[in-house]
């Protein structure tokens, strides 16, 4: 079995930086010592191992086919799910008395970094009913939870989010799917189409169940006439399913994610019987779905920074065995050559990806954690760490997503011509990876909501404590001769981040929101730097205490390369922060000032 | 039925091995302890299966070691098994082991008393049959299927060299299972949750007096780097497998 996955270092952010058993404290998650711990996250790695892991390469070789109106997929895919189902994970948050276990997000998010690095492709599927089951334990009726969840959570049901419309991407208030009462609101006809819909027709299940956006007649224009429905493929009636006209058109064929099937879905069109439950309250569906958009928002962060793990640990082992060359300094031809990572460069790109997948981990976990917490906790706790959860989801999100693509390309480059050919599975992982940072709002997206939103949201105090928590980790660096230079450095990039964001504002109080949003991108890019020197820092503190108390074998060498990957991220990635600070303080105007006719 | 599974302690299979300057222990640091997978995959699932079916009963894990052997011990009980044991004790040799499992199940009127094979760290293949000495109790090994219609006699098919062999015998025996016997099962959430509650007896071990002790390991020797030939020097190649590899 090939790595993809470090469970030390998942122990590592779990039990050493984030001591996750601490959220005992908590009533709901009594129970969730280390020991529990430790046995799910092997669970979690033995059902990888034999359910998701073999068959990564095989969905991608037999991708998922549309074939006269049925969508087949890989025959691993039904097995996989009900796995997942009976392993208890679809439901693992959920409350016991509807078969949940309690599991607090940062655990199960620990988890779900397994699947996804073991198969992505198969492992989104349950997590995607999971938060299709969401919306309806949150906000539907008892009669909706008491049809659809127990299908959902034991697996025999598929769960999707249907958002996106042929002229509603982004913008979701100019969407038009239509919803008209019949017998009072007992249930409404659906009208119109979905696109792009993530698992939205597979026969890896029994019944497909659609939470899906659509006004109601006569509803408000813009997101404020937006309701929720469950739409199901086939409706339960008397003691079977019925058609519900619900008819996939196709699917699209993808650049990766093959085995992972998005499809074209039509409502009514065909017998204009197609049905959907009214979930909580008319025209409150946005509001609702964008109460999960923050977990679905993370799950993203996860499937990329997963899939980067799983190219990182590919391309290590090749350059572990294969030999190349030999050093500059060695002339002599009758030496036999090196293995690849005797030379720095593959090493540099061996750090860079390290830094990626490890950092990225550090930071999901972490807002999974205040997430817990949030949920949890009361008072000022709660409020703080809802602020900071909110304020770095988007990085959670970008951050693994487009830093990973140059993870994983790095990784090919490892491998060199080898890894552009099907004979190992980095040029799979390019190609999946790649849709992370357009899945759940784009990276544009998130550089808009995080500095037209989170950075000012509640007069900027989300800030305030992200440099307060910052501040922390400097101040311990700084008792430690080896990183207290790399402290002073984070130091200054934090300064100059603040000093750059006052310029910003004062520019957009002066110039207006296009000019204070244009970059927005780029500045999250360089705020992305500061968090992540932030997380580095963190990991780094932590492994010069381990090894500073005696350390042998796997052990020092695990911490060790903490210490130099924090170091190669100091010296290496941090230094880009400089570069983007020059960008965002020009007064040039670039981008605004480009007329469009000019890009011929 | 009363079943009782024998539940040892290894390394992990991806472990690299390293041993302390005296050469005699491991050094377990950072070492990754997993459930011995002939134990789990095959014993204790075998004795679920039959704990399941309309004979009913119950399955008692037991393991010989320290407090440091809990969590392998709660991830039997995750898996299904009622109720553990734990012999308290940190034992030099297989016969210790054994002793302590034959002293324990002399109060219990077991039925079965399954184990793997073998553990995949020392591969010593003795406890079970030791357990059976001790006991004066019927012993079959290697067993890769094992059914039984009333619970007081069982056919066991047993891999020999070349085949199989079937046998029979009355209960109660003392097998060693190999693979085959059952399909690893994978504890769910649910049972990881319940583990907790349910009992882990740690009992303190009989008299024993160790009759021998390892005073030293040593590892294999490391493997040679690959050394490529070009396809056109067949005399280089042949040279070198007579020469250095000294197999032809």
């Amino acid at each position: 079995m090939e790595q993809y996955v470090s469970s030390r270092n998942l122990r590592f952010v779990i039990h050493e930086m984030l001591n996750t058993a601490e959220l005992q404290r908590f009533e709901r998650f009594q129970g969730y010592d280390k020991e529990s711990i430790d046995m799910a996250l092997d669970a979690a790695k033995q059902l990888s191992d034999q359910y998701l892991y073999p068959f990564y390469r095989e969905m991608d070789k037999n991708k998922a086919v549309y074939d006269n109106g049925t969508v087949k997929v890989h025959p691993c895919m039904r097995p996989g799910i009900k796995a997942l189902a009976e392993g208890g994970w679809i439901s693992a948050h959920d409350e016991f008395e509807v078969g949940g276990q309690q599991m607090p997000y940062t655990l199960l998010n620990a988890c779900t970094f397994i699947f996804h690095a073991a198969n992505a492709n198969l492992s989104c599927h349950p997590f995607l009913t999971t938060g299709a089951a969401n919306l309806i334990r949150n906000f539907g009726s008892p009669e909706l939870n008491e049809t659809y969840i127990p299908n959902l959570y034991n697996g025999d049901w598929q769960g999707t989010m249907a958002l996106t419309e042929p002229q509603a991407g982004s913008s979701l208030s100019d969407i038009t799917s239509s919803a008209e009462p019949v017998n009072g609101g007992e249930y409404y006809k659906i009208k119109g189409q979905k696109i792009y819909i993530s698992g939205g027709d597979h026969d890896g299940v029994d019944n497909v169940v659609h939470l899906l956006l659509a006004r109601i007649k006569g509803a408000p224009a813009g997101t404020k006439g937006i309701s929720l429905f469950v739409v199901p493929k086939y409706r339960p009636e008397g003691d079977g399913l019925v058609f519900n006209d619900v008819t996939t058109a196709g699917i699209y064929g993808k650049m990766g994610q093959k085995g992972y099937v998005a499809a074209h879905l039509m409502l009514g069109e065909q017998h204009d019987d197609c049905r959907g439950y009214l979930v909580g309250q008319a025209n409150a569906g946005l509001k609702y779905m964008f109460q999960m958009m923050n977990e679905a928002r993370i799950g993203t962060g996860m499937v990329a920074a997963a899939t980067a793990s799983a190219a990182y640990y590919a391309s290590l082992k090749y350059a572990n065995e294969r030999p190349q060359g030999r050093h500059p300094s060695n002339k002599d031809l009758t030496l036999p050559q090196v293995l690849i990572i005797e030379h720095a460069d593959v090493r540099r790109m061996l750090l860079y990806q390290k830094a990626v997948v490890e950092g990225s981990i550090a930071l999901l976990m972490l807002c999974s954690y205040y997430g817990d917490v949030s949920h949890q906790s009361t008072g000022e706790e709660a409020q703080n760490a809802h602020l900071l959860f909110e304020l770095l989801t988007p990085i959670a999100k970008s951050y693994p997503s487009e830093w990973g693509i140059h993870a994983v390309s790095m990784g090919m480059q490892v491998l060199g011509g080898a890894g552009y050919t099907d004979d190992f599975p980095l040029e799979q992982h390019y190609r999946d990876i790649r849709v992370n940072a357009i899945y759940e709002g784009t990276t544009t997206i998130h550089g808009l909501d995080l500095l037209g939103r989170k950075l000012t949201m509640e007069n900027g105090k989300a800030a305030m404590l992200l440099g307060q928590e910052i501040q922390k980790e400097v101040q311990t660096a700084l008792t430690m001769p080896a990183l207290a230079p790399y402290a002073e450095k984070l130091g200054k990039v934090g300064a100059g981040l603040q000093e750059t964001l006052g310029k910003l504002v004062q520019t957009g109080m002066q110039e207006g929101p296009e000019v204070y949003l244009a970059d927005a991108t780029i500045f999250l890019e360089y705020f992305s730097y500061l968090v992540m020197g932030w997380m580095w820092l963190k990991q780094a503190n932590l492994a010069q205490k381990a090894l500073d108390a005696g350390q042998s074998g796997s052990e020092k060498l695990f911490y060790e390369s903490k210490i130099q990957t924090c170091l190669y991220y100091f010296e290496y990635e941090l230094p880009k922060a400089t570069a983007l600070k020059v960008t965002l303080n020009s007064s040039a105007r670039v981008t605004l000032g480009t007329r469009p006719e000019v890009l011929v | 039925m009363k079943l009782l599974v024998c539940v040892s302690k290894t390394p992990d299979t991806t472990t690299k091995i390293v041993f302390n300057a005296a050469g005699n222990e491991l050094d377990t640091n950072g070492v990754q302890y997993i459930m011995n997978p002939y134990d789990e995959w095959y014993a204790l699932v075998r004795a679920l299966e039959l704990k399941e079916s309309p004979l009913g009963g119950s399955v008692t894990i037991i393991n010989v070691g320290p407090d440091a052997n809990d969590a392998i011990i709660r991830k039997g009980l995750a898996i299904g098994a009622d109720e553990a044991v734990r012999i308290n004790a940190d034992p030099k040799s297989a016969l210790n082991v054994a002793f302590q499992i034959a002293e324990y199940a002399k109060q219990g009127n077991f039925d079965m008393i399954l184990l793997g094979k073998e553990t995949i760290d020392y591969n010593g293949s003795e406890i079970g049959a030791m357990v059976a000495e001790f006991l004066d109790l019927p012993f079959i090994s290697y067993a890769s299927k094992l059914d039984t219609a009333d619970g007081k006699t069982a056919t066991i098919q047993r891999d020999i060299e070349g085949g199989i062999e079937v046998v029979e015998v009355a209960t109660p025996f003392v097998l060693s299972a190999a693979k085959g016997l059952a399909e690893q099962r994978i504890p769910n959430m649910k049972g990881i949750m319940m583990a907790k509650s349910k009992p882990l007896n740690v009992l303190a071990p009989a008299p024993f007096d160790e009759l021998s002790v390892p005073v030293h390991y040593d590892l294999p020797p490391a493997k040679a780097s690959v050394r490529m030939i070009a396809p056109e020097n067949m005399e280089e190649l042949v040279r070198l497998l007579h020469e250095e590899a000294k197999v032809i």
